[in-house]
């Protein structure tokens, strides 16, 4: 992808939407219902799947990784930014992959990466606090991911729907 | 530019279920990995503060409720008792540690990222023989 100074702006926004969205679901946090550290909706994926088929992997890369590094800083939690790295990134890699797999829809494609989100930052537990304990985590959370992976497909369904008739990258 | 975008298949279709089977199994596996293990030994509570084992109880040699605490940036309050352990008290902003709530069986685990902080249960979870109603 070039880099042009519409395409600049474009990640720019698309990662402002993403930090956005990432804010409002802390405002309401599914742990409340389930009270296990990480989970999340994980909205601000909804993004990451858009910029992926419409931009490309290295843009929809950038804005997450602009994500993740402006989303601790906002949060003043240098820790969780490796939370968020390995979570995205690893999602991010699943995602790249997947997509060129013929037959897979959006919802595939995004509950794989939902799933691969939770693997990620499972790891990056595992690094932090050193041992397998947390790995008794990891079914919750993958469970879990089927539901919010399901959830951002649908939006993400819906957004292609709507933008199908808009071409602002040309 | 057109070579880079591409329109995703927007309905679900059939390999889907393959994706969502592949999550299930995964979540197994983990489960059988974390929980399946035949435990040895009674149930034994370990509390680790930012990778330093700083608590290990017996809990069936407890005879009365145990408090222990930790102290860093936040402050937490582990309870152990002789049938199990929780976190009754943090001043952490998640709380994640304190909903979890009370674990009793070998392989569970409660954990404070913040404070780096986990609670986790080993050996072999006692069964009852007979329950009495």
């Amino acid at each position: 992808m070039k880099l042009t100074t519409k395409n600049l702006a474009l990640c720019a926004v698309l990662t402002a939407l993403a930090l956005g969205l990432s804010t409002l679901e802390n405002l309401f946090p599914v742990s409340l219902v389930v009270p296990l550290p990480g989970i999340k909706l994980g909205l601000a994926n909804i993004v990451t799947v858009f910029a992926l088929y419409q931009l490309g992997a290295a843009s929809a890369l950038g804005i997450l990784v602009a994500r993740c590094l402006l989303g601790s800083l906002f949060a003043g939690n240098a820790s969780a930014l490796l939370f968020s790295l390995m979570g995205g990134v690893g999602a991010m890699l699943v995602m790249i992959l997947l997509r060129r797999v013929r037959g897979l829809s959006i919802y595939g494609v995004s509950i794989a990466g939902a799933a691969a989100h939770n693997i990620g930052q499972i790891g990056a537990a595992m690094i932090v606090l050193g041992g397998t304990a947390v790995l008794g985590y990891l079914p919750v959370l993958l469970g879990v991911s089927l539901v919010t992976g399901t959830l951002t497909g649908f939006v993400a369904s819906l957004l292609f729907r709507a933008m199908r008739n808009i071409h602002f990258t040309q | 530019m057109t070579s880079k975008r591409s329109q995703p298949e927007l309905k679900p279709k059939p390999l889907d279920a393959l994706v969502v089977l592949a999550v299930v199994l995964l979540a197994v596996g983990a489960a059988w990995l974390s929980y399946g293990g035949k435990g040895e030994g009674a149930l034994t509570a370990t509390v680790k503060h930012r990778g330093q084992v700083v608590a290990q109880v017996e809990l069936s040699s407890l005879t009365e409720e145990k408090a222990v605490s930790i102290d860093g940036a936040y402050h937490l309050t582990i309870t152990l008792d002789k049938t199990g352990a929780a976190v009754t008290d943090s001043d952490c902003p998640g709380q994640d540690c304190v909903h979890t709530g009370r674990i009793t069986r070998a392989g569970q685990s409660i954990v404070c990222l913040p404070e780096q902080v986990i609670v986790t249960l080993e050996g072999k979870t006692p069964s009852a023989d007979v329950i009495l109603g």
